[in-house]
């Protein structure tokens, strides 16, 4: 990108909505990862006509364009890692019709998931996808990213979600997909193509979500188990018992101490602890739920059990799954922190082989996760300053990516692949898979100019 | 990691690594909500300050649009998952550009005036309210720069009050606290804080009440100011003062609260204000936003001044608050709260922006 191509930029999108300043420079290097590099500027494009000529601008002078939400990716997928030119989507951020009797909104990528969901609360409704960052990260982030959450065991994740969208090819042209009905059999889904795409074929411009009505009825319960096993039988059992369980989290016996000696929090010495809620349109749905759940707690020699009675107590209880992962992120002032997942009968499996890779390695590191849909968020804490720590623990990695993709499971559960998981692709993918993928690549964009370098699509 | 350049800076050096780029605290600035620009975010400034400290940057002229453009509200380490104090590494990393001869020009300016004036806006004539200064008295009260020479309804009013509740008090021939120059870089002026020191003693008070939450934190936590802890001294902000005092009226109307930063996160008070407005209008609502997750006004840490425009930006969403609740009176404990405040309302806002002193006296004259 050069002095032209910024000029061109600027008339686009207005003087205002572009900036090549050193401050916004550095803040667009980065995301949530371990990963850097500088774009030459940044643009705030307010429709999806100015981004249609941004990209036609793209191809004729060969500049990458990264689309942005909140930058909170944690796999790089929104580093710039060639340079060129970010798209910030935050003026896109209105919520542009909510059609509670179609079960249905339409909004722009912008739109902050909690912004959603307050303005979907008065009519009782919610986008069930819930990540961790909802407070901050964007819709189109999380439609490009097929965001997940702590309630996927029972809801889904954000592709189950996604009926329709306009999105900017990477030639400039602007597409609908999908459907405006709750279903339908017609053609190709080229709307999935793009669920999860993380911007490498598309700027999405505008999304038409499901929706859910909100439960009502709620049940919290937290048990402990003296081994690993017990719990994971406990997590099949409940599986098996004719429920879906809300949510349905694991914590095992490092968390778990980290939790005691660094947040002083209230556990016994155990090897795992159980986060598991039910929920409903009426107590006795969720009560139903939670009596199934606390049999396979007594089946499985639970050593404890607390029952939350009000949404305090609860709240209590979560508090302590909340506080999980920031309390061990600040044992060291870098982590390493992965979204590996697996069949659910797998979770047990997929801890142990985690515990036994860090034997003899001297970091600490944290494993919890959404054991109701498989999905651990291993955490390795180390120092990133020194370059033989950042080594060994990009070993520890690779091998942990392998234990998974053995177990048949995936890299990635909920964060996307970017720049962090790239490598690995194969050992998840066979090759024929690979060059599908690549050829998508290519047809959409044969001038790679929309957010190259991510999920090892130019090898 | 370290360069050794940056010795104010690299007391911090683990704090700022322990900033995970998690950007959670996008939900929280107000910088951020004003103009959706991360690089103002606190994410934002501890990015550019590890290449600081990774010898990637300068600390030069370049970095000041987003290192001196925080209002210092902490919400953001109020809500760090990773507990980073971004408000003490956003003073440091000041401290240290001023010391490497870059600053924004409003601060230096301010420091400059500070040097030469008593009070931040070099104003020659005090307002004396017609009240005596410098008496024997049980009561000090300390106006504090906006109250004296910016918000002189509101003081006003509270002296009114003090009146009314027949306190035994006196002013002072009062010089600013000084304390917001440790914000932007700078120190707080020893022969500025000698002479209130001075001053507060000679009236024998046993107590200080000041108008403004920043002095209150000045007065009751800097060390300069030691020797009026020392004395004895209790220190008091105006609403712990006013929750002690039986006020006997009420109101119908609906009344919210806006939470000072330097009250709130900054000193813990949040239920004084709070006991009192209650008391006097039962009709009170919180906003979205409230206690410990107050959104800031935008006036602070020196950003009214060097960054006037999205400082009423960041008013203005603060006052869309007030019309989500419907509230008929905004009522807050800070002078320089009111000023911006009642600065970026909109004609169409119906609501009326004050401090709970003046409204107290609105109450009293019907």
């Amino acid at each position: 990108m050069d002095q032209r191509d910024k000029e061109a930029i600027r008339e686009i999108v207005g003087e205002d909505h572009f900036s090549d300043e050193l401050i916004d420079l550095v803040s667009y290097s980065y995301d949530s990862s371990d990963h850097d590099h500088r774009p030459g500027g940044v643009a705030y494009p307010a429709d999806s006509e100015q981004i249609s000529r941004i990209m036609q601008l793209a191809n004729e002078r060969r500049f990458p364009v990264i689309p942005r939400g909140a930058g909170t990716s944690l796999a790089g997928s929104a580093v710039p890692i060639q340079g060129g030119l970010v798209l910030d989507m935050v003026r896109m951020n209105r919520i542009l019709d909510i059609r509670i009797p179609d079960r249905q909104v339409v909004v722009q990528p912008g739109v902050v998931y909690a912004a959603l969901q307050k303005a979907l609360a008065p009519s009782g409704f919610c986008f069930p996808p819930d990540p961790a960052s909802g407070k901050v990260c964007t819709l189109g982030g999380n439609v490009a990213t097929n965001a997940g959450g702590i309630r996927g065991a029972k809801y889904g994740v954000t592709r189950d979600y996604v009926l329709a969208l306009e999105v900017v090819l990477p030639d400039g042209r602007i597409m609908h997909t999908g459907t405006k009905c709750m279903k339908s059999s017609s053609g190709l889904d080229t709307t999935r193509i793009f669920v999860g795409s993380e911007g490498v074929l598309g700027v999405i411009t505008e999304i038409t979500l499901k929706i859910n009505p909100m439960p009502t009825a709620f049940r919290t319960a937290l048990a402990s188990f003296e081994t690993l096993r017990q719990a994971g039988q406990a997590v099949t059992d409940i599986m098996h018992s004719g429920i879906l369980p809300s949510v349905l989290e694991i914590m095992e016996e490092n968390t778990i101490r980290v939790l005691r000696e660094n947040y002083g929090a209230d556990l016994p010495d155990v090897s795992a602890l159980l986060l598991v809620e039910t929920d409903g349109y009426t107590d006795g749905e969720a009560e139903y739920g939670m009596g199934k759940v606390a049999t396979a707690f007594e089946a499985n020699q639970a050593k404890t059990v607390s029952m939350a009675k009000d949404r305090e107590e609860a709240e209590k209880l979560w508090a302590i799954r909340r506080a999980a992962g920031s309390v061990a992120g600040g044992l060291r002032p870098n982590n390493l922190s992965e979204d590996v997942t697996v069949p659910i009968s797998k979770v047990p499996d997929l801890l142990e082989g985690i515990q036994k890779l860090m034997v003899g390695h001297k970091y600490p590191f944290v494993i919890f996760g959404h054991a109701g849909d498989g999905n651990l968020h291993p955490k390795i804490m180390f120092d990133g300053s020194d370059p033989q720590q950042v080594r060994e623990v990009h070993q520890i990695a690779e091998q942990m990516f392998k234990l998974t993709c053995g177990l048949g499971g995936t890299l990635s559960g909920e964060h996307g692949i970017g720049l962090a998981k790239a490598p690995y692709m194969h050992l998840e993918h066979e090759p024929l898979a690979m060059e599908m993928m690549r050829l998508l690549k290519r047809t959409l964009d044969p001038n790679n100019v929309l957010n190259p370098g991510k999920m090892a699509l130019e090898d | 990691m370290t360069s050794d350049k940056h010795p104010l800076l690299e007391k911090f050096t683990e704090q700022i690594q322990h900033c995970t780029r998690c950007g959670f605290c996008q939900a929280h600035c107000p910088v951020f909500g004003a103009t959706g620009r991360p690089a103002l975010n606190a994410r934002g400034k501890m990015l550019l300050l590890k290449e600081v400290l990774a010898g990637k940057l300068e600390l030069n002229q370049e970095l000041v649009d987003s290192l001196f453009q925080c209002t210092t509200c902490a919400s953001c380490a109020t809500n760090c998952p990773s507990g980073v104090d971004v408000p003490g590494i956003i003073k440091a990393a000041r401290q240290e550009m001023v010391g490497l001869g870059t600053c924004h020009p409003a601060f230096t300016g301010m420091n400059q005036v500070l040097d030469d004036h008593d009070n931040i806006y070099a104003e020659d004539e005090p307002e004396d309210f017609d009240r005596e200064r410098g008496k024997q008295a049980e009561v000090v009260y300390f106006i504090g720069c906006v109250g004296q020479y910016r918000e002189e309804e509101a003081t006003e009013a509270a002296l009114d009050l003090l009146d009314h509740l027949e306190v035994d008090y006196t002013l002072i021939d009062e010089v600013c606290c000084s304390g917001v120059l440790e914000d932007v870089g700078f120190s707080i002026k020893p022969a500025l804080a000698a002479k209130n020191i001075e001053r507060i003693l000679a009236t024998g008070a046993k107590t200080l009440v000041t108008g403004c939450p920043y002095c209150y934190r000045t007065f009751s936590g800097k060390d300069i100011y030691a020797p009026l802890r020392e004395a004895g001294l209790e220190i008091l902000h105006f609403s712990q003062f006013l929750a002690r005092q039986e006020l006997g009226v009420t109101t119908d109307l609906k009344v919210t609260y806006h939470d000072p930063c330097d009250l709130g996160r900054h000193c813990g008070i949040y239920e004084e204000p709070r006991k009192t407005i209650k008391a006097l209008a039962p009709n009170f609502v919180e906003m979205p936003s409230n206690h410990a997750n107050a959104l800031c006004c935008g006036a602070g840490g020196g950003v009214r001044g060097a960054y006037a425009k999205n400082s009423l930006a960041m008013a203005r969403r603060r006052l869309d608050e007030v019309e989500e609740v419907g509230a008929d009176i905004l009522l807050t404990e800070c002078n320089s709260c009111v000023h911006n405040l009642a600065n970026a309302k909109l004609r169409a806002q119906k609501f009326q922006v004050m401090t709970t002193a003046q409204f107290i006296m609105e109450l009293l004259d019907d």
